[in-house]
């Protein structure tokens, strides 16, 4: 267990909303709009009426057993495998914002350029442990088929663990057939997941046909999913926040439970990214102090299930990157952190409640991803940290600066940061320049650091071949 | 006294006591068309005006309206037999609203709803996931003067397109005024489907509604 570990809820308090959840799926049962799913949970003996399915206690409790504690994501380069649960954090970067926020605040439609640029950026930043998923919305690309070329993108540019497409059973095939010839074939992804893809249910209380396909077709070749519910506290669900998470477990319990009834031993990721509605318009808001508390309720309920967590993420109402931006995505990275998160979705680049996308915010919520990565290392207490030695030798009055010690314990103990400005005054008022304006610099300057690690021709071909292929019956 | 007490009841978004006090307003012959304009209606204005100030929420306007949408309805047949009587004619404006086809996401729909129901717009709610021709058939049905075609998703944003594509092949595109809104949508977006107008929020869609109807 970390030793930077947050408790929002007691003990008895988990037993309370997990007893509460209980309640909901066998008195009122997830609406499950996706046939197939209806069919194998009453198969498994799960009474049903129409599409309401009535999920008995013992036998949620027994597939969510069934689920791993913990499990390693396999990436193209081994460098890059990722390991999901224990006391790991990974750091994804934001996901499915159709609009781009340029510096200076204009608002305008994610294009496949900002897509690619995006995908880079994601690989070459040391912060971000996965490419991603749908980084942004390409609107110029045909929506029925972008998820293919997202997905060869990921593939072609980047060595890092990607996200899948969500987009029904076809989509979540596609992402499996691509995938396969990368890693040696389909027998060897049931061995490794190499996949992990965003499931999300419908609050309150149901399943819908397009992410359940997609749940299900990743179970059968077990790879890894996140089952996420977004409750919004007052609209969607009640607006007490013990109710939330009732609701929220409820539906999340349900997911894992029909991932396990697939195949039993499928990586699920236990996920909230439920909110507030903002009671004078209706709107989500996504970054406030009750979603941070939702954020690491989220993570004692996982713990209690035994499976890792997702929750926060580099979240804002904000529509430009300014200080509402920054003090919002910190309180929601820092919350999920400091209360034992395992992937954070979101961590770089959202803006307005997920609608948008920022280069700028971007590498500004790398940097507090950063920060919040040495926090969560904690402080080691050590002979060697605790440097008795060297206070002894410098003595009362003396310094530091030229002791050994100094040079050789700093770089690992203190974080150099990438875009806090540390100046002296005299120094910042030169150029006067905010950390928007410092930000769009950094951001060009990770773009152009980025290296192509390549990928085999004949795989490339190979990967396109199928790409076109699939594009034609799908328009068809 | 029961003017103050329709008003009073829609305040408190209390449905069961608006459909009380309606059925006392046909019960003991009272003026049907001042308990809907002093009564009901004043209900809904007060709530519109504490909305703005920041004074009441969400929950207050939409269980107000759908308080007054009981009312109306107790109160529909004699309310218009008596302004018939007096040559008056309803000149409210009226709105089909709904979620496109393939989108089950109905809640920003549902608020807009209620606050041009608050607005005093007679408002046709035919729900989520419906076709281009529900909504045209709804608005030929009631008269309508505005279609309001809301999407969340950019997968389902194309129906809006679609429904000023429908009414176009119907002959009909000039009859109604097509507003658009939801979470992926933009003036850019309307202005590119023919639209003829765009809001991004409840309170600016009621703004539109009235400059389409001047």
């Amino acid at each position: 267990m970390s030793k930077v570990s947050l408790k929002v809820l007691t003990d008895e308090d988990v037993r309370r909303i997990h007893e509460a959840s209980m309640k909901l799926l066998e008195e009122v049962g997830i609406e499950v709009e996706y046939e197939p799913a209806v069919r194998i949970l009453q198969e498994a003996g799960l009474k049903a009426d129409g599409r309401r399915v009535f999920f008995d206690p013992a036998y949620v409790q027994k597939k969510v057993a069934e689920a791993p504690h913990d499990f390693t994501l396999y990436a193209r380069d081994p460098r890059h495998n990722v390991h999901i649960g224990g006391d790991d954090v990974a750091f994804v970067p934001g996901y499915g914002a159709p609009f781009m926020i340029e510096a200076g605040g204009t608002r305008r439609l994610a294009t496949w350029d900002d897509y690619l640029n995006l995908l880079k950026m994601a690989h070459a930043c040391e912060e971000m442990d996965l490419s991603g998923g749908m980084l942004v919305e390409p609107n110029d690309l045909d929506d029925h088929t972008r998820y293919l070329d997202v997905l060869y993108a990921h593939i072609r540019y980047s060595t890092k663990v990607l996200m899948g497409s969500s987009y029904g059973a076809s989509g979540a095939r596609d992402t499996v057939e691509l995938l396969a010839p990368v890693f040696g074939g389909k027998e060897m992804l049931q061995e490794k997941p190499v996949v992990i893809s965003l499931i999300n249910t419908i609050s309150p209380l149901k399943l819908d046909a397009r992410q359940t396909g997609a749940l299900m077709e990743y179970a059968r070749w077990k790879q890894a999913v996140v089952i996420a519910a977004l409750v919004m506290a007052g609209s969607t669900g009640p607006a007490t926040l013990a109710g939330v998470l009732a609701v929220q477990n409820a539906e999340v319990l349900a997911g894992i439970t029909l991932a396990q009834t697939v195949n039993p031993g499928t990586p699920v990721v236990y996920g909230s990214a439920s909110s507030i509605t903002d009671m004078r318009t209706g709107c989500v808001s996504i970054a406030n102090a009750e979603s941070a508390l939702l954020n690491a309720a989220t993570a004692q309920l996982a713990r209690f299930y035994g499976v890792p967590c997702r929750a926060g993420g580099g979240l804002t109402d904000s529509k430009a990157v300014d200080g509402q931006a920054g003090y919002e995505s910190c309180l929601m990275l820092m919350s999920p952190i400091a209360s034992g998160v395992n992937f954070i979705l979101h961590t770089a680049g959202i803006l307005q409640y997920w609608l948008c996308m920022s280069y700028e915010k971007f590498v500004m919520d790398a940097e507090i991803a950063g920060m919040l990565r040495r926090y969560k290392r904690s402080i080691d207490v050590n002979d060697n940290s605790l440097a008795l030695d060297v206070i002894k030798h410098v003595g009362p009055g003396g310094h530091f600066l030229t002791q050994m010690h100094t040079k050789q314990n700093h770089k690992t103990e203190m974080r150099k940061p990438m875009l806090s400005d540390r100046q002296s005054f005299e120094g910042w008022a030169k150029d006067r320049l905010t950390t928007e304006a410092r930000a769009t610099v950094l951001w060009k300057k990770l773009l152009d650091s980025y290296q192509d690690p390549g990928l085999d021709e004949r795989l490339q071909k190979q990967l396109q071949t199928y790409v076109e292929s699939r594009k034609k019956e799908i328009v068809k | 006294m029961i003017l103050d007490e329709l008003k009073a009841a829609v305040m408190d978004g209390d449905a069961e006591q608006v459909a009380v006090l309606c059925r006392k307003v046909l019960d003991e012959h009272l003026n049907p068309v001042e308990a809907v304009e002093q009564g009901l209606i004043k209900g809904i204005e007060e709530i519109g005006r504490l909305w703005t100030e920041g004074e009441m929420f969400l929950p207050d306007v939409m269980m107000g309206a759908d308080a007054l949408k009981v009312g109306l309805e107790i109160l529909g047949a004699e309310l218009s037999k008596a302004k018939a009587a007096a040559g008056d004619t309803d000149r409210r404006g009226r709105i089909v609203i709904g979620t496109v086809k393939g989108d089950i996401h109905d809640i920003g729909k549902n608020i807009v709803s209620a606050m041009m129901t608050a607005a005093g717009f007679d408002v046709f709610d035919i729900g989520y996931d419906q076709g281009v021709d529900v909504f045209v058939d709804k608005a030929e049905q009631v008269g309508a003067q505005i279609i309001a075609a809301s999407a969340l998703l950019t997968t389902t944003m194309d129906e809006q397109k679609e429904l000023v594509e429908y009414l176009k092949s119907k002959g009909l595109r000039s009859k109604y005024k097509v507003i658009i809104g939801g979470g992926p949508t933009t003036q850019g977006w309307a202005d590119g489907v023919g639209a003829d107008g765009w809001a991004e929020t409840a309170n600016e869609a009621v703004a539109l509604c009235h400059k389409l109807l001047d």
